[in-house]
């Protein structure tokens, strides 16, 4: 009996160009909107809540307001400390909020609050009492979303 | 003259594959980084636009839920809950039982509640007693600010 040779396999070459360019778009793509998080976004340890849920923030004008350090209490605003003291004339605070609702052209501006868990709420006062001023409404409070059924278990 | 024959270009090829490597590892990570976000969330309410001496007005006939804090704790960190002048005590889950039955009997949605903590009381009380209004599917929720 004759045994057929089997064919000699050609060597396959996978054209590996465009993958890579796919791959450096994802990249340079999650490196900018890292970046991006970053620079709002300060270390704080969130207080947990059952009810909260993940909104869609992107078609509101928002400014993320940090206010970190239980100790010592301060506001951070894109990685900068501001002012939230309530004086004789309007806090530095206020008008930073103020002059985000004058360039806003009308799109609704959300404040979205992220407090360390053990602030007091005297500071948290202090940046509501700064945006009521500054005519912004929407005020989100960002919380650890906890699963309640893991809570019971 | 005689030109010289330029010579052929021998084709390099780099060595792909720790680069590849490389950029693959980078990918990951910046896909995996985003994720430990997702797991906040946002409780949402209106601020009244209004400032000075209105800012903190107080209101009438409104169902009320104090959040008083206790100066028992090494920090301060207990609270102690007032519910319409009923003393809760520490319990949170008091505080959504009572809520729940405001609602069993008949309240509306919309009727407005107002959180009126003290100002020492920590942040996590505060979106706790938030919390309850939620869950007892209360919309209109206000805080008390100090006059100023």
């Amino acid at each position: 009996m004759k045994w057929k040779k089997p064919e000699s396999a050609g060597s396959v070459r996978v054209n590996m160009t465009p993958l890579i360019d796919m791959v450096f778009n994802l990249l340079i793509f999650f490196i900018l909107t890292a970046q991006f998080v970053q620079l709002e976004v300060e270390q704080v340890i969130l207080p947990p809540s059952i009810t909260a849920i993940n909104k869609d923030y992107t078609e509101f004008r928002n400014v993320v307001i940090n206010i970190v350090n239980p100790e010592n209490p301060h506001v951070v605003i894109l990685g900068k400390t501001i002012d939230a003291e309530i004086r004789s004339g309007p806090s530095e605070l206020t008008q930073y909020l103020k002059d985000i609702h004058d360039s806003a052209e009308g799109k609704q501006i959300n404040v979205i609050l992220r407090a360390d868990a053990d602030i007091p709420y005297e500071e948290v006062a202090k940046v509501m009492l700064a945006t009521g001023a500054a005519q912004i409404q929407g005020w989100w409070i960002t919380t650890e979303i906890v699963d309640l059924e893991k809570l019971k278990k | 003259m005689q030109i010289r024959k330029a010579r052929k270009l021998e084709s390099i090829q780099p060595p792909m594959t720790p680069m590849i490597d490389c950029t693959f590892n980078l990918l990951i990570f910046f896909l995996l980084t985003p994720s430990i976000s997702s797991t906040e969330g946002y409780l949402t309410t209106n601020l009244p636009t209004t400032s000075g001496p209105v800012a903190g007005k107080e209101q009438k006939n409104v169902l009320r839920i104090k959040i008083e804090l206790q100066c028992e704790g090494p920090k301060g960190e207990d609270v102690r809950i007032v519910f319409n002048d009923q003393d809760l005590g520490t319990n949170f889950d008091a505080l959504k039982i009572a809520l729940d039955q405001k609602r069993a009997a008949g309240l509306a949605a919309n009727t407005p509640i107002l959180i009126s903590p003290d100002m020492g009381t920590r942040h996590k009380w505060v979106v706790k007693g938030f919390d309850a209004a939620v869950a007892a599917r209360f919309t209109e929720i206000h805080f008390a600010v100090p006059y100023q």
